[in-house]
């Protein structure tokens, strides 16, 4: 093969990647994500959450407390990092903070939806649930263990946790976040009454045949290597990306100094590709034939309730800061996911699948371990983890070993390992990060073995004796530790 | 008049000093603007999420970006107390 063909096939591979990542089935999943997220932040307040996270919150109310501030608060490590610092000096303490730290990555809403919208609902369950356990775990563990140095902690006032009672959501806001929720649920789930066609019109669009064929041939697929090609219906919904992206621009960036008529055009473009994602298309010899499915009416009703709700119920403060903090969400990971998205697809035609089936072909220790290793030294961007997951698992690796990955990743880089250390010191944060490899090969062992058919009575038995284990071997430490301060007072 | 920004240099950071500097202008108050980054120095004035505005030692508002004719009342507000 001489350079150019080689240069080729690897522009190629990046570009189909990116054509199926912004396909319909990826649009209508991420689109209301980024606005579920920016609802969250801009809509709920966050005294509702926090006054169950100051240093007199019993430990049964913060640590839940920490894992809600975590999936609800924080999506982007310029919230994460405050918050961390803040329960750690003022508030809960080290535990709450460190199931926090834990959770708020890997089990943010971003993070979930777009985890289930890719790879599949089983893995981002699985993600969810054993970061919720885990992530209390170590948060109990790493309070156990640095307990002294906890107690002599600063006993500042916590007056930043104080919770005004005022301050609940009011109905609308509530009202307009759970339409935002159903929208997504129209869009992804994939149950008969959403995918059947209720209503079918056919377009002459001469040229839609020799339009496809066009696309096949720029970005050719196998489909099956599990790739996908570039639809006509991919093609528009990538050009009204575009123009949401130029119109947002200009709505959207200077949103403080007031609504502008680009404001509405961008929304207006956002149910567009909302509501073309949702159809079905067949091109055909005489043109195009359009499927009007449950999802497409699904999504319809849902945008009419949020464009009323937005416009009628909510405050202009409320809408200005819910557009802004979506926008900022947009601008803040969707470039980076794009490159990463490209990038991945690139490498992915450079990578043998036997590598990757030798190293973690199947549900072994060695497999789990390659996986969080990985997850350790290597930094991706907020949400580019899901696509790399998605081609290692479309090499051949088990669904174990990558869960394993999926949980380090995001929890564990060099980079956040070094702003952890500033705030708690160095000797904390290496005993955190040699908490979560630990468990999150654990995590991976476990589902692996569940996906392998291993009853969950004997996982659940497993799982049982290793923490038995672990907390007698804490309880001893604890108490050597006390014996040895005894000595030495 | 003392601002002060605080924020560890994120987007919604620089948005609140650009508003801020807004303010400052349109209310005509003798007013100096400093931007705090230092994650110490952040959480000991006692605030949760960034960014947080704080006149004159007080934390007037944090965890979102009030527009410029807020801030300006804010400033109004803390002159006519000083």
């Amino acid at each position: 093969m001489n350079i150019t063909s080689s240069l080729l096939s690897l522009l190629q591979g990046g570009l189909g990647n990116l054509a199926a990542y912004l396909a319909a089935h990826v649009l209508l999943c991420l689109v209301p994500a980024f606005y579920i997220a920016g609802a969250m932040t801009a809509l709920i307040p966050k005294e509702s959450v926090t006054r169950f996270l100051g240093r007199t919150a019993p430990k049964h109310v913060s640590y839940p407390a920490a894992t809600l501030a975590g999936s609800v608060l924080a999506v982007c490590s310029c919230t994460i990092v405050p918050l961390f610092a803040g329960i750690y000096k003022k508030g809960a303490g080290l535990g709450p903070a460190i199931t926090f730290l834990f959770f708020a990555p890997a089990a943010n809403i971003l993070a979930l939806v777009y985890t289930g919208g890719v790879i599949g609902a089983d893995l981002a369950f699985a993600r969810f649930f054993l970061s919720l356990a885990f992530g209390i775990g170590i948060g109990l563990i790493m309070a156990l263990i640095f307990r002294r140095s906890d107690v002599a902690h600063d006993k500042a006032t916590d007056d930043a946790f104080a919770g005004e009672l005022q301050t609940s959501m009011h109905r609308a806001a509530l009202a307009f976040l759970l339409v935002l929720v159903a929208l997504l649920l129209f869009g992804t789930l994939k149950i008969g009454l959403l995918t059947g066609s209720y209503a079918e019109v056919s377009l002459p669009v001469p040229g839609v045949n020799r339009f496809q064929e066009f696309l096949n041939r720029l970005v050719p697929f196998d489909a099956a290597k599990g790739e996908e090609g570039v639809t006509a219906q991919g093609a528009v919904l990538i050009g009204l990306l575009i123009l949401i992206g130029v119109t947002s621009y200009k709505g959207m960036e200077n949103i403080h100094s007031g609504f502008t008529r680009w404001t509405w055009v961008a929304l207006g473009l956002v149910g567009l590709t909302l509501l073309t994602a949702a159809v079905g298309m067949r091109p055909h010899a005489g043109g195009l034939e359009i499927l009007f499915t449950g999802k497409f009416f699904g999504v319809l009703l849902a945008l009419a309730a949020l464009g009323w709700l937005l416009r009628r119920r909510l405050s202009e403060v409320e809408q200005r800061d819910f557009l802004w903090e979506s926008w900022r969400f947009v601008k803040q990971i969707f470039p980076l996911l794009v490159v990463g998205v490209f990038i991945v697809g690139v490498v992915r035609v450079i990578i043998r699948p036997e590598w990757i089936e030798a190293l973690a072909g199947s549900n072994s220790l060695q497999g789990n371990l390659a996986g969080v290793i990985f997850g350790v030294f290597m930094y991706f961007p907020t949400l580019v983890e899901v696509p790399i997951a998605k081609m290692f698992l479309s090499l051949g690796m088990h669904r174990g070993p990558l869960l394993a990955y999926l949980m380090a990743d995001p929890e564990l880089s060099l980079q956040s390992i070094l702003i952890t250390a500033t705030i708690i010191g160095r000797l904390k944060a290496w005993v955190y990060v040699f908490w979560v490899a630990l468990f999150s090969t654990l995590a991976g062992l476990i589902y692996g073995s569940w996906v392998d058919g291993t009853s969950v009575g004997r996982i659940a038995l497993y799982l049982g004796l290793f923490l038995v284990a672990l907390t007698a071997g804490l309880w001893w430490v604890s108490r050597r530790n006390q014996a040895l301060a005894v000595a030495t007072d | 008049m003392e601002i002060k920004v605080l924020g560890p240099g994120c987007a919604n950071c620089k948005r609140l000093y650009a508003e801020a500097e807004k303010a400052v202008a349109q209310s005509g108050q003798p007013a100096t603007i400093t931007k705090v980054e230092a994650m110490e120095d952040i959480v000991a004035h006692g605030i949760l999420r960034t960014p947080g505005l704080v006149i004159d030692g007080k934390v007037v508002a944090s965890g979102r970006i009030p527009s410029a004719a807020e801030i300006v009342t804010m400033i109004m507000t803390a002159a006519a107390k000083a």
